[in-house]
């Protein structure tokens, strides 16, 4: 008995919907309830930043990272600015430097714990986003401490970081980290182990690790496709190479290495992992030191260019820097982890269902502000 | 068919396993309440135990204000402005340090500095404000900063600025007709002819 093909019909998803993330619209090929092929349309959040950063100073550039990948702002801050003092060759004193881990490490957590909420959100499990928002409300919260920002911080910049962490904030990250760890558990009760959830994710919209790594895809949806890259761990930068901790690859242990559930498994674990480089730095934090000794007076970097790369939330987010010597960059260059992970969204859900387009969607995690730039 | 009925118990034992967890909250939702009733009450509260001040912080990124008896006029927080939303317009002082009494120039800042311009329009457009206080670093005499927080001494936390109107969101801060009065005062004196 051969299949019987109705008459293919495009279906637009988006640019207004609240499983793309943001303004992002699908054209949906659809035979039946069966997808045939996807092309995204973006550019509905395009604000021109690689030419915008060309007319303003390097210091002026921190603020429009922030609205890059406006879900993990500190992250974005810390590539810039390791990539500008590379190509400058500041040394930043110890104390900064740890300050940016722990910050950076805090924003991994609320960015994983806002990807994973809102992808219970999209398969249908609402309760675990409202916990996981609770969760991520007191990391803010931190934030609002340390720089008085909740979601664009322009925190680190270039030589250090615009303020010293108040104080009090020690004992009140203690504070968080000991009643945050046992909330894995809960959630983990509460979703990652849920029937309903499993049968939704598991087994759905494989990614093979040939076709990642052929795609470019970085980060943890890499990983979950049981590949061990972790530029934290491969490449380090800043000081990561003086904590322990482990990189979660996706096992595939309840349906296919490299399924939506283990992408979600992958960013629940590395939340863990973080937790445990946020003791580490806590415990290490220099008591004294100014965190604006490195700052340079005119940030003027030599004529030349430079590549740098580092791990966001999301994957390899690069900048790539050409200086002609004045106090504006000549070239900027951003590379987006969530752009190459939406391209590969077109290879591995065709074939699915329209509502696990869906899934596979919301389990890949990207961000609007960072594919449109 | 043992797969069949091992599904169907699966679901149950995990919907459960999660309702339980829903029930324990709910049975303590007195103690772990979160959210706040926004008009009526106003974030931040003591109460809430999060563990810190309403002093501790390092800044709060609310309005900006300009304390213009201090603003000499030096522009950098104009240059420092990523988006370009503030805008500053001097006169040249006659005498350096000393008030000008017919605009309400006050000549010596709080630190001490003598000033040698005349600020003639300082307008801040809110609208446009990103909020990434960098304007605020550069001052030499700290008078451009965010209200509320460690500055709130100086003025009051004011983050509800909403207004019908977007032109009542740029803020003017020069003292009103400081312009006009001092294009007159620097006007050459012509004698005047007759007609």
């Amino acid at each position: 008995m051969g299949v019987i093909h109705g008459e293919e019909m495009v279906l637009n998803i988006g640019p207004q919907h609240p499983s793309t993330h943001g303004v992002l619209r699908l054209k949906v090929k659809t035979d039946g309830e069966v997808v045939s092929d996807i092309y995204p349309v973006i550019g509905y959040l395009h604000r021109s930043f690689e030419k915008h950063c060309e007319n303003v100073t390097y210091e002026q550039v921190v603020p429009y990272t922030d609205r890059c990948d406006y879900i993990a702002s500190m992250n974005n801050n810390l590539g810039y600015a390791v990539t500008v003092e590379e190509l400058m060759g500041i040394e930043v004193p110890e104390k900064v430097e740890y300050i940016r881990i722990i910050v950076a490490e805090f924003n991994r957590i609320a960015s994983h714990l806002l990807a994973l909420g809102t992808y219970g959100l999209d398969v249908g499990a609402f309760t675990p986003f409202l916990y996981m928002f609770r969760d991520r409300e007191r990391i803010l919260d931190m934030f609002e401490m340390v720089c008085g920002a909740r979601l664009l911080y322009n925190y680190i910049w270039v030589g250090g970081v615009s303020h010293d962490l108040p104080k009090g904030f020690v004992e009140t990250a203690y504070q968080f980290l000991d009643y945050f760890e046992p909330q894995v558990t809960e959630y983990n009760n509460l979703l990652t182990y849920n029937k309903i959830f499993v049968e939704r994710t598991a087994d759905v919209g494989v990614l093979p690790p040939d076709v990642a790594i052929n795609y470019g895809v970085t980060g943890p949806n890499l990983r979950a496709s049981g590949v061990k890259w972790d530029i934290r761990k491969d490449e380090p930068y800043s000081i990561y190479d003086k904590f322990d901790f482990d990189v979660p690859v996706g096992q595939g242990e309840l349906g296919t290495i490299g399924d939506c559930w283990d992408r979600y498994w992958v960013r629940m674990r590395e939340i863990e992992e973080s937790v445990k480089i946020l003791r580490q730095a806590l415990k290490g934090l220099p008591k004294d030191g100014d965190v604006h000794q490195a700052i340079p007076k005119k940030i003027r970097p030599p004529k030349g260019s430079i590549y740098k790369r580092t791990e966001s939330p999301r994957g390899d987010l690069a900048y790539y820097i050409t200086s002609d010597g004045k106090p504006k960059p000549y070239r900027l260059k951003m590379r987006s982890p969530a752009f190459t992970s939406l391209s590969v969204l077109n290879k591995i859900s065709k074939g699915w269902m329209l509502s696990d387009v869906i899934a596979i969607l919301g389990s890949l995690d990207i961000v609007l502000g960072e594919i449109d730039r | 068919m043992t797969r069949y009925f091992q599904n169907i118990w699966e679901t149950i034992t995990t919907l459960l396993t999660g309702f339980g967890i829903t029930w324990v909250h709910m049975m303590k939702i007195k103690k772990n309440n979160v959210t706040l009733q926004y008009p009526e009450e106003k974030w931040p509260r003591p109460e809430r135990n999060i563990g810190f001040n309403h002093d501790d912080y390092n800044v709060i990124r609310s309005r900006l204000t300009v304390d213009i008896n201090d603003c000499i006029g030096c522009l950098k927080c104009m240059r420092a402005c990523p988006v370009g939303c503030i805008h500053i317009d001097t006169v040249k002082a006659d005498v350096r340090g000393e008030d000008i009494q017919e605009v309400g120039h006050v000549g010596i800042t709080s630190n001490g500095s003598k000033k040698a311009m005349v600020v003639t329009r300082f307008d801040i457009d809110m609208t446009e404000c990103c909020y990434c206080n960098l304007c605020t670093f550069p001052c030499p005499e700290e008078c451009i900063f965010m209200t509320g927080g460690p500055n709130a001494d100086r003025h009051h936390i004011d983050y509800e600025f909403s207004e019908y109107d977007r032109s009542d969101l740029i803020y003017r801060f020069a003292k009103k007709g400081t312009q006009e009065k001092m294009t007159e005062i620097k006007a050459p004196k012509e004698p005047k002819v007759k007609a």
